[in-house]
């Protein structure tokens, strides 16, 4: 008998205090009270569960007591929360309001209509901008992640191993989308330092910025900021490379990333300069169609080095040549005017009337370059000599030099101790090393 | 024991004379200690300039034999000493140097460990005053004799040839070969030119550098010259205190230097030497010491003033570069000092008659200032530089 008493006793208490739990919940959401919470669409998992004193704990008998509270939480901040949502705070960097046990700035308690919590659906920006300045999220160019508040794609909400919460290294999380990128550098030979080593940051923005490709600054400032010595060269330049004045700045010459060819070049030198410099452009002479077919190319271009005359950086000197060259059809030699060509050729070709060293266009001692150039009326070198390519030795084009419309004959021919021109501007005159010819 | 000891010595009392004898002769002996390394500039600069070694007589270069004499306490009399170098250049290894005060060439090939006289100087061959001597790519010495006032030739071996330049009416004081031409410098006082002599017929092709009124770039008392290997002239001037700098024109290309006791300036300036960078050395005999000038006449540095117990130059008058057997040299450098050149100069006076120094980096200092960098707070510009105007 006093076992069946217990037995039902248990059974009552049992049914009193469970059913009183849910008559508990049941009476806190009604029509009348608190119906907000019901409302809903995903609402917290204690909420669904009705399990309202999971985190509100009855202080007084009376409920509700206007003017007073009759309920408080179980626990203040993160610490309510982390009976559930346990392991907060064991990476190096934490969102702020987890830091400060602040969960309710982002979730909402009880419920929401979007996931997580949250107020906001995908599109994160308007909750991240409660806090974060909106700035960089409206400017002209932006990343697309940031375009579509998909702020998570990128960083954590709550904490990370990495500053800015990102979920990797910057390299990782931009690699994560960016594979094909990925892909192509480890196969090129030359990869721009900052990308093989440092973050992708260190030129962009990673929310928006005013430039293309959301850039940190407009080009070619991006550039010389690290590349000092060519900013500063190419600020104060009088003969500027016109490509680096535009949009693209150095990215007309440079793969900014990686590439197949030297100096991050998009292909090898003179393919970069031909892309130009080898079409009928406007003023642009078609260099490609000075060269094709000639048998004879000035030196350098043989190595196909356009840089070893032109700085393709700017100059102060006429064509962007390494070093003075005159700009007009004639120039009496004066010393350091020609150092463009004799940079790399004898320096002293002009100095001297006579000479036995500097050159085989002499008659006996007599200076020939020193005759033609050192004059009254200095004749420019591009008088005789062709300077990318000609039909002829020495850089002298067999159907003669351009001189206005006319293409002035020269007539060149070499002998062993000398040779002969009979140009349109003399009658022809020999010349010989050893035996020196009269010209009375 | 000691009886039987006593007894042994009694039978063998020559050979334990012996014994004490020698042992008393190892006992002079000084003993051996490494010198320590003297280099140029003093540090805490890096260091670039090591003197290496000194060469007065042949027994500074040839085996040292065992003909040591208790009697006289002198070593071997077959010793032959440098009097009074004046001269001095390398070829393929060997070293020459004009004995002026003796009247002879001393020839030495330090990596063979020969020290010879000229052989072919006797005779018609006999050296009066050699002032400077040049060897042509066949291996003949043409010897400028200041008194006999001409060139004189001798071949590979060292015999007499032949000489020339006596109808010239000069006072050789320098010369050098280059392809078929033999450059030799005149300073007889009506002449103070270089003229250029055929190396086969010895007649003169041409002369350059003389200074006149109307051409005031030419040679003012000069003393030395060289030819670097573009057959470019450096000759010094004495009564200018400068260097000078013709092509095989005459055209004066370079001129740096003036009078003065500081770094860049000459006093005496005598020998100079140009090595394979175009690096031009220049010997000072009143400063007394050798300075380096870069190929466009910029001070780099400057090694060999008196003061030191070993390393310093005496009344230095010759100088000569080279690269011949550098690995031989690099065997007396400090360790890590490696070696790009050998600098030899000739002392009128002092106990090293020819000083031999190294040019080199000191391993892991490469990238400090040194000879070919500018000396910190030093002017870069040539203290002097004269560009001709053009057809002059």
């Amino acid at each position: 008998m006093k076992m069946l008493s217990f037995v039902s006793t248990l059974f009552t208490c049992l049914f009193i205090f469970g059913g009183a739990h849910r008559a508990l919940a049941d009476s806190c959401v009604t029509t009348t009270c608190h119906s907000a919470i019901a409302a809903f669409k995903k609402p917290h998992e204690p909420v669904k569960g009705g399990e309202c004193s999971s985190c509100h704990t009855q202080r007084g008998k009376e409920h509700p007591v206007k003017g007073a509270k009759s309920f408080e939480l179980a626990a203040k901040g993160a610490a309510l929360c982390a009976n559930c949502h346990a392991g907060m705070g064991a990476k190096k960097f934490q969102h702020a309001p987890v830091k400060e046990g602040d969960c309710v700035s982002c979730h909402k308690p009880h419920g929401s209509n979007e996931r997580y919590l949250l107020e906001v659906g995908e599109d994160r920006t308007a909750l991240c901008l409660n806090c974060h300045d909106p700035a960089s999220f409206k400017e002209k160019y932006m990343h697309g992640p940031a375009a579509v508040g998909a702020c998570n794609d990128c960083h954590e909400a709550h904490e990370s191993s990495e500053k800015k919460l990102l979920k990797g290294s910057v390299r990782e999380v931009c690699l994560k989308c960016h594979a094909d990128f990925g892909a192509a550098m480890k196969e090129s030979a030359f990869v721009h330092p900052p990308v093989r080593d440092s973050a992708c940051t260190a030129c962009h923005k990673p929310h928006g910025s005013p430039y293309s490709m959301f850039l940190n600054n407009k080009m070619p400032d991006v550039c010389t900021g690290c590349h000092k010595p060519i900013g500063v060269h190419m600020a104060k330049v009088k003969v500027p490379h016109k490509p680096l004045l535009d949009k693209a700045g150095c990215a007309n010459c440079h793969s900014a990333h990686y590439s197949k060819a030297k100096m991050l070049l998009a292909a090898d030198e003179m393919t970069v300069c031909l892309t130009c410099h080898g079409r009928d452009l406007g003023a642009l002479k078609n260099v490609k169609k000075q060269i094709e077919g000639k048998k004879y190319l000035h030196g350098p271009l043989q190595q196909g080095k356009c840089s070893a005359c032109h700085n393709p950086h700017g100059s102060d000197s006429f064509r962007m040549l390494p070093g003075p060259y005159p700009a007009e059809l004639y120039a009496p030699y004066k010393e350091g005017a020609y150092d463009g060509c004799l940079k790399c050729h004898e320096k002293n070709l002009l100095r001297f009337a006579d000479t036995t060293v500097y050159t085989g266009f002499r008659n006996g001692n007599r200076n020939l370059h020193f005759v033609h150039v050192a004059s009254r009326k200095g004749r420019t070198c591009r008088l005789c000599h062709e300077p990318h390519a000609s039909t002829g030795e020495k850089l002298i084009s067999k159907e003669g030099s351009k001189f206005g419309d006319w293409k002035i004959p020269i007539n060149f021919k070499i002998t062993p101790t000398g040779g002969s021109c009979a140009p349109g501007c003399h009658r022809e005159f020999k010349y010989d090393r050893n035996k020196p010819e009269s010209y009375q | 024991m000691f009886r039987s000891a006593i007894a042994l010595a009694t039978r063998n009392r020559k050979s334990i004379f012996a014994i004490l004898l020698a042992l008393s002769i190892s006992g002079c002996a000084a003993p051996v200690v490494k010198q320590e390394a003297v280099f140029f500039p003093a540090p805490p600069n890096p260091p670039r300039i090591q003197y290496l070694m000194g060469i007065s007589s042949s027994g500074d270069i040839e085996e040292k034999n065992d003909k040591f004499s208790l009697l006289t306490g002198k070593e071997d009399s077959q010793n032959r000493a440098i009097n009074k170098p004046y001269g001095i250049t390398t070829h393929q290894g060997k070293i020459y140097v004009c004995d002026i005060g003796v009247g002879n060439v001393v020839v030495i090939d330090p990596v063979k460990k020969s020290f010879e006289y000229l052989k072919g100087n006797y005779n018609i061959g006999k050296l009066k005053k050699p002032a400077n001597i040049a060897v042509d790519p066949d291996g003949n010495l043409y010897v400028a004799d200041a008194l006999r006032k001409e060139i004189v030739v001798y071949n590979v071996k060292g015999e007499y040839i032949r000489a020339f330049g006596k109808a010239d009416d000069m006072k050789p004081a320098d010369v050098a070969v280059d392809g078929e031409s033999v450059y030799v410098l005149d300073i007889n006082k009506k002449n103070n030119e270089i003229k250029i002599f055929d190396l086969k017929s010895g007649t003169v092709t041409g002369r350059l550098g003389k200074r006149t009124q109307e051409e005031n770039q030419g040679l003012a008392m000069p003393t030395n010259f060289a030819l670097d290997d573009k057959g470019f002239i450096y000759a010094t001037n004495a009564g200018t205190g400068s260097v000078t700098k013709y092509d095989k024109d005459g055209h004066l290309l370079l001129s740096f230097g003036d009078f003065g006791d500081v770094v860049g300036k000459f006093s005496r300036p005598k020998g100079i030497a140009v090595d394979h960078l175009g690096r031009i050395y220049v010997v000072d005999g009143g400063n007394q010491n050798v300075q380096i000038f870069s190929d466009k006449g910029r001070i780099l540095t400057f090694f060999g003033d008196p003061g030191l117990m070993r390393g310093s130059l005496n009344l230095p008058v010759g100088i000569a570069v080279t690269r011949d057997n550098l690995e031989f040299y690099q065997k007396m450098a400090e360790p890590g000092f490696a070696l790009e050149a050998v600098i030899m100069v000739t002392n009128q006076f002092g106990r090293d008659k020819i000083s031999v120094y190294g040019l080199g980096q000191m391993k892991g200092r490469e990238n400090e200032a040194g000879p070919d960098r500018p000396i910190p707070g030093q002017d870069p510009k040539p203290k002097q530089s004269v560009q001709p105007e053009p057809g002059k």
